[in-house]
């Protein structure tokens, strides 16, 4: 319980942070209005005048991306942060600290996402609202954001494993892009699963990324029980991989740190 | 003259600079290409499903992306600070620049390398060779719109990053305005239309960088041209008294001494 409150504190005063400059966090999140804008005129003119197309409307269509590009300007980006603690050797005086590095990075970057999705759902929705029409119901939403929690874990550790591949390669940002542009596709973040050939759907859907971008954007425009428990059930089984993958890969990198001098 | 053999010995200190770490300088180069390459699936996959888009095919995507990928990857390779012009300013690092008899936008701007940029150059040349539109002659047109598109981008991230002389630190603006600059450039300009196709032309030139230089590429347009030229040359005027009239109001952060 102490150790949860140690976390707590942790992610608290993160959260206060992100509001200690508000002019630019919001200028940040004026970014999903571009996107937003982008993806409206191009699923425009390809509906044309299609009702629905795989299964979605042209609304539906939007929303999702709303949903899937709140997610992807929300999520934190702190492989690098761990990448440069780690080559400039920092990483070592966080070790005698009475925290855990990993757990300190999952609280302090949970603190840094909350008012970034609050800002992007909030600014990318009343534009696609005033776009497209009203967005799905209470069950979307609630759906949704539940799912996000998985979604968010997912990205998390993946993130801090490129991040603690600094470990073995000198440079980790190539790793970050590709990683982003994986989310870009087979995540669904860019186009909605459902419009892929069957085979990329199939490749698609047995990957981590559309678990924690797809799943959750689908949930919002199609809230059911079935999807969402099976939703659950994926994001559970990646996270127990990646988490504990994650956490062998710290203790394996810490015993190859050396440290000189100091 | 005398500027040209300056700024090639500035990219030549650059390059040696940037290849110090050789592992790094490669796996950047082809890590930018990759990147790249996985982001245009996006339109493989799109067009495999939808086949044009406001009159545009998939063919014609590999034209745009080429053009802005090259684009993009030379203004980052050869004048690297133009992305961050307005940290440099708002900082008062200017004062290093504005202490030496070379011409200080040109030097700043030309000071710093991005060593991914290659990566990008390499991406869109290959793009458009592989696009099926690539003639001999096409190649010569590709090469044109690439540095008039390069001046368009420039001159653009000058403007933005320079109205941190009355702005103070404007690193979340500019970033957004690079967003814009770059999403909307990889676009199809057919889909847009309106008061935003005005903008995409003008307050910010994305179509510039990408269809307009692609049409002329595509169809040798001579109008696409002559707007390409004309905008080229009338946003480095703007970039330019933008930034000599910000200089005026620079207040020195009395860094002569710090090595940029």
């Amino acid at each position: 319980m102490k150790q949860l409150r140690k976390y707590w504190a942790i992610f608290v005063v993160q959260l206060l942070n992100s509001l200690a400059y508000p002019a630019e966090l919001l200028w940040r999140s004026l970014a999903i209005l571009l996107f937003m804008l982008v993806f409206t005129f191009l699923w425009r003119a390809t509906y044309g005048s299609n009702q629905s197309m795989a299964g979605l409307t042209l609304n539906d269509t939007i929303w999702y991306l709303m949903l899937a590009e709140t997610i992807e300007l929300s999520r934190p980006r702190f492989a690098r942060t761990i990448a440069e603690a780690v080559k400039d050797g920092s990483v070592a005086y966080l070790l005698n600290k009475p925290y855990d590095f990993i757990l300190y990075q999952l609280a302090a970057s949970g603190g840094d996402s909350v008012f970034r999705i609050l800002l992007n759902a909030l600014l990318g929705g009343t534009l696609v609202w005033a776009l497209v029409g009203p967005p799905p119901g209470l069950p979307g939403w609630l759906l949704a954001f539940a799912a996000m929690l998985g979604a968010w874990l997912i990205n998390f550790c993946l993130t801090a494993l490129i991040g603690l591949l600094a470990f073995v390669t000198e440079d980790v940002a190539p790793f970050e892009w590709i990683y982003q542009k994986m989310i870009f596709i087979l995540g669904g973040m860019l186009i909605p699963i459902d419009f892929y050939p069957e085979w990329l759907q199939d490749l698609a859907r047995a990957l981590p990324f559309s678990h924690l971008m797809y799943g959750p954007a689908k949930l919002f425009v199609r809230p059911e029980w079935g999807a969402f428990l099976e939703l659950l059930a994926w994001q559970a089984a990646w996270v127990a991989l990646l988490g504990g993958t994650l956490a062998i890969s710290y203790q394996l990198g810490i015993r190859r740190l050396a440290i000189n001098g100091g | 003259m005398r500027e040209l053999r300056f700024l090639l010995s500035l990219w030549k200190t650059n390059l040696l600079a940037v290849m110090e770490f050789r592992v790094s300088f490669i796996s950047q180069i082809i890590g930018m290409m990759l990147n790249d390459g996985f982001y245009f699936i996006f339109w493989v996959i799109f067009f495999d499903r939808f086949e044009t888009v406001g009159g545009w095919s998939l063919s014609d995507m590999f034209v745009v992306f080429g053009v802005t990928a090259t684009a993009f990857g030379l203004v980052s390779f050869l004048f690297g600070n133009a992305f961050s012009l307005g940290d440099i300013i708002a900082r008062g690092r200017l004062d290093y620049y504005l202490s030496l008899p070379r011409p200080a936008l040109l030097h700043t701007l030309a000071s710093r390398s991005i060593a991914n940029g290659l990566g990008d150059v390499s991406y869109g040349i290959l793009s458009y060779l592989v696009s099926g539109q690539s003639t001999a002659g096409g190649l010569g047109r590709f090469l044109l719109a690439v540095v008039l598109a390069a001046v368009v981008f420039v001159s653009f991230l000058v403007i933005v990053q320079s109205l941190a002389f009355w702005m103070g630190n404007s690193t979340a603006f500019g970033q957004l305005m690079l967003n814009a600059m770059i999403t909307f450039a990889l676009y199809p300009l057919g889909m847009f239309d309106g008061p935003l196709r005005f903008i995409l032309l003008t307050v910010v030139p994305a179509a510039l960088m990408g269809a307009v230089p692609a049409g002329f590429i595509i169809h040798l347009d001579w109008v696409n041209l002559g707007q390409l030229s004309l905008g080229a040359a009338g946003l480095l005027a703007a970039a330019l008294f933008v930034f000599h009239a910000g200089l005026r109001r620079y207040e020195s952060g009395s860094a002569i001494q710090v090595e940029v």
